[in-house]
């Protein structure tokens, strides 16, 4: 309440007064939401790193009891399959990274300096196979890998994983060179270069922070797919992914064992997303 | 080292026919511009010279030897981008280095060139840096040496100053008239800018809507505009065009309609014989109106009255309306007292009008450089 | 067939694919060049089993018959008749669309503003909003399962200590939903936000200046000045995540593999299960071509409604 004073006018203390409050309660609330999203986003993760370090007695009562042990991790990594899927899924998420970004990026190159029949054909293919559902070209895919002799090995995993960023990646990499000036490439030709001289000396280098982003979100993407792992492996080549879904529905109860499993498989995303974070999302603003 | 000359050369895009039939000899050492407005076909020509375009019809042949099938690489030539074109990951002297070392040229002479470019364009000191770290104009030196180190048949310059402000550009447009005298190579230089274009080059070629307009020095130009196009193109102020239609008065002949009757010298009448009862234009450029009674004969004297000034300084430019018609005077004496709504007259010397065909690139009918201006001018009021 | 030799004509069958290149002019060969590894890959990995799966779509292609019998549209016209894949397939494909997309825009806008500010802990912040976009989604729905479990999860233990009763979460067709969505929210809403900030931070200043001056609300900045421009990548957002939600498959195969009783199945899980489970190819293969025209369909529309809806706006 204004408190009347005997000196003319006084500026209006309720507005003073809102406007002094305001601030803080918008800053509460914010705060309050910034925490709500650390919360929702970081507490799955958090819980999972927890539970996998709490003895197997103790794994059901996650919240009550101090014990912790890291005799999961060891003991999940006794087990051959495991040890093996993660090799399995490590060789085939960098091999598919470096074949991917290679046979995407003379494409997204010739979309980006080609125009004419040819690039346009080719942007409408990769804009309606972007569309498609991978279950529509995997189905079939069990059955053909089988006839070429390539079912539930490196070869018959890597080449579809090669095969489904093709429209994607392409449609990047255009995106990247577009962002190059091309006279660049009119300069080293008349500097001597051939045409691949020029793409791979010139045009290259310059597209290499964006490649170099796309080359992490691939590896991660390839490390963490499980739908054409789980149709395109059997007992041979395990991938991680497919053999922690197996745990679910298998040991559906030692949750130590298999949140020890999921943290060590988590690893890579971790790092990434602690230490490559500003340099992803640069790279992918282009 | 290397005569250029293209013969009947031509560029289509699908249905669109972006270069007709360009015939153009450039002599060894010369240096010739190509000049027209944006989309004229110019950046084009050049690029076909280059080797970065096809060429669509006709032959280009570099010292002796018809290019047309041969890559950019085997040409023989060195060009200069608008936008710098620098190797962006690469040092300067890296990119300095470039086209040597694809050249197979051993490093103690890649060095050696690289120093006396780099002498040439006092860029030395930017050798370890990368084109990011370099300002506009440090980058346009860098890409002329690109091209100097590399001792070239010919030049090639594609609009190579319209990334720089205005300041930089007049200062980069003498280094490069210096150049010249250093380094005397076959030169072709492609510009939107008139100015660029009447200092820099040996001779121009005005191109529009992919035809030739014109060729020839930069004085010829400027005086006996080939048409219509190529007098508005070069000059500043512009000229001025005043359309005004062919009568047959008193046996003979006289232009209507820009304030008073014109009567025609016999040469003039003699020229625009054919054109009785059309309409023609004529072209006056602005420093050819002179405030006042003139003093010459064989001018024509007009009445009109005064639009509005323009003070610049060192000169006037004062905009006269006639009539209907309204004209650009330049040079005018700053300290002259002139003001809008004030009746203005002035004075035309004859002998400096053009007399173009209607049409925004009509031919010249008549010229004082190529006319002679016998009889003396009767003004009829 | 016959000697190939340069008599003959141009272009005409049995002319060597070597002299053809050739003809060819230097850039085209070149585009071509470029073109191929990854045309390559596309053809013998999307194109044929596209085809040889349309084809099998038509056949009985079952452990049962070897001889794969043409029965024609029999497969379409039993999905399509198929309760299963009318009630609940494809109400449960599409509501998992629309409220993932719909409600990972929102969350997406919001924390796309929230990073935009500068603040105490932002790096923190955003480093745990990007955690999940790395997450595989498989590890993901291990940890909603395992934190949603019925008797130990601590999701019970919370509604246990506030004195409520157990939810059967996994049991029960709404719950389980609900759960799928989440997962699908907390994988996905970080990828909104990503694309949000950079559309935020690429916006122009001169709109704000002008509002500021107009002494506009935060609100009516938000929506007269903020989210018309971002329209575009809304849009472009909305197309794509709608596109890959609809053959969601890992979240839907951990948290409850369709169950129970198949009453969450999508899209790909069910054409999963004819195919996998109930060893029936062709009816699987018919159903995915199924799935890929709706997605196709429904994908091309929604590309023409926004554009149409940003042409109007403007």
């Amino acid at each position: 309440m204004s408190v009347a004073t005997d000196t003319g006018y006084t500026p209006p203390k309720r507005g003073s007064f809102l406007d002094a409050l305001a601030p803080g309660g918008k800053r509460a609330f914010f705060l309050l939401s910034v925490l709500g999203v650390l919360l929702i986003f970081a507490f799955p993760v958090f819980w999972l790193v927890l539970t996998s370090m709490r003895p197997a007695w103790g794994v059901y009562y996650v919240h009550r009891g101090l014990e912790f042990t890291l005799g999961n991790y060891l003991e999940v990594l006794e087990q051959e399959v495991v040890v093996h899927a993660f090799f399995n899924s490590f060789v085939i998420a960098t091999l598919s990274t470096f074949f991917s970004l290679t046979v995407t990026v003379t494409s997204g190159y010739m979309l980006s300096r080609f125009t004419g029949k040819l690039a346009n054909a080719w942007f409408g293919t990769i804009y309606i196979f972007r569309t498609i559902p991978y279950i529509t070209w995997v189905l079939p895919l069990y059955f053909v890998t089988q006839w070429w002799g390539i079912f539930d090995t490196y070869l018959g995993l890597l080449l579809p994983h090669i095969a489904v960023h093709i429209c994607f990646f392409s449609w990047l990499m255009k995106g990247f060179f577009d962002g190059i000036d091309p006279s660049m490439e009119s300069a080293a030709l008349i500097d001597g270069c051939t045409r691949w001289g020029a793409f791979l000396r010139v045009a290259l280098p310059s597209a290499l922070p964006g490649i170099a982003a796309l080359s992490i979100l691939c590896w991660l993407w390839t490390w963490n797919e499980f739908l054409f792992a789980l149709i395109l492996t059997s007992h041979n080549t395990p991938m991680i992914t497919v053999v922690m879904a197996q745990f679910v529905s298998e040991l559906g109860t030692e949750w130590n064992l298999m949140s020890a499993t999921a943290v060590m498989a988590m690893v890579p995303a971790l790092i990434v997303a602690i230490f490559g974070q500003k340099y992803v999302v640069r790279g992918l603003k282009v | 080292m290397a005569e250029v000359k293209l013969t009947q050369v031509n560029k289509r895009y699908g249905n669109i026919h972006a270069v007709h039939d360009v015939d153009l000899t450039v002599a060894d050492e010369e240096f010739v511009v190509l000049v027209g407005p944006s989309g004229c076909g110019k950046s084009t020509t050049l690029r076909m010279v280059a080797g970065l375009e096809e060429i669509s019809g006709g032959t280009i042949d570099i010292g002796g030897r018809v290019v047309n099938d041969l890559p950019p690489r085997d040409r023989d030539i060195a060009m200069v981008f608008q936008n710098y074109a620098l190797y962006q990951h690469m040092t300067v002297y890296d990119n300095l280095a470039f086209g040597l070392r694809n050249r197979k040229v051993p490093e103690a002479d890649i060095r050696k060139e690289i120093d006396r470019a780099a002498s040439i364009l006092g860029i030395q000191p930017l050798m370890a840096r990368k084109p990011k770290q370099l300002s506009g104009g440090q980058q346009q030196r860098v890409a002329l040496g690109r091209c100097i180190v590399r001792n070239p048949a010919v030049f090639l310059f594609d609009e190579p100053l319209s990334n720089l402000d205005a300041k930089l550009r007049a200062q980069m447009r003498i280094e490069l008239k210096e150049l010249r005298t250093r380094v005397a190579t076959t030169s072709i230089y492609v510009t939107h800018d008139q100015v660029e274009a009447m200092t820099l080059g040996d001779r121009i070629v005005v191109m529009k809507d992919g035809l030739v307009q014109q060729i020839g020095t930069p004085l010829e130009l400027y005086r006996t505009p080939a048409n219509r196009f190529v007098g508005s193109f070069l000059g500043s102020p512009a000229m001025n065009f005043v359309d005004v239609t062919v009568v047959q008065k008193n046996g003979g002949l006289v232009l209507s309609d820009f304030g008073a009757d014109i009567v025609l010298p016999d040469a003039m009448a003699a020229a625009l014989a054919g054109h009785v009862g059309k309409n023609v234009v004529i072209g006056l450029r602005p420093e050819h109106i002179l405030m006042g009674e003139g003093s010459s004969e064989g001018t024509i004297r007009l009445d009109g009255s005064i639009v509005l000034t323009e003070q610049l300084g060192a000169q006037q430019l004062v905009e006269l309306r006639v009539g209907e018609r309204t004209v650009m005077a330049a040079g005018v004496d700053p300290d002259l007292r002139l003001q809008g709504g004030d009746a203005g007259r002035f004075s035309i010397a004859l002998d400096r009008v053009h007399v173009f065909a209607a049409g925004d690139s009509g031919p010249v009918l008549w010229s004082a450089g190529k006319g002679q201006v016998t009889a003396p001018l009767r003004h009829v009021s | 067939m016959g000697t190939p030799g340069p008599d003959k004509a141009p272009g005409k069958p049995g002319k060597s694919f070597a002299l053809r290149w050739l003809a060819l002019n230097e850039k085209t060969r070149f585009s071509l060049l470029l073109l191929a590894p990854s045309g390559i890959m596309l053809i013998l990995f999307q194109i044929v089993p596209i085809l040889i799966g349309a084809n099998a779509s038509f056949r009985d292609w079952s452990l049962y018959d070897p001889q794969r019998t043409w029965v024609g549209l029999q497969h379409y016209i039993y999905i399509l008749t198929d309760p299963n894949f009318l009630y609940l397939v494809l109400p449960n494909t599409l509501l998992l669309m629309v409220s993932s997309v719909s409600i990972g825009l929102v969350l997406g806008l919001a924390l796309a503003h929230m990073l935009n500010k500068h603040f105490f802990g932002h790096a923190i912040v955003q480093t745990v909003i990007l955690l999940p976009l790395m997450v595989a989604p498989v590890i993901a729905s291990m940890m909603m399962r395992w934190i949603f479990n019925d008797q130990f999860g601590v999701v019970a233990a919370v509604i246990g200590a506030l004195g409520f009763g157990q939810i059967a979460w996994l049991s029960d067709r709404w719950p389980s939903f609900a759960i799928i969505v989440f997962t699908d929210v907390w994988l996905w809403t970080p990828w909104f936000t990503i694309l949000l900030l950079a559309g935020l931070r690429s916006l122009p200043k001169e709109p704000y200046e002008a509002a500021a001056i107009d002494a506009a609300s935060k609100w009516r900045v938000f929506t007269h000045v903020t989210l018309p421009m971002m329209r575009p990548i809304m849009a472009v957002c909305i197309v794509i995540r709608s596109i890959d939600c609809f053959r969601t498959f890992d979240q839907v195969w951990v948290i409850s593999g369709g169950g129970p009783a198949r009453q969450t199945e999508v899209f790909s899980i069910y054409a999963y299960t004819e195919a996998f489970v109930y060893l029936n190819f062709g009816r699987g293969t018919a159903a995915a071509i199924i799935g890929a025209i709706i997605i196709g369909t429904l994908g091309w529309g929604l590309y023409k409604l926004l554009n149409r809806f940003m042409e109007v706006s403007r």
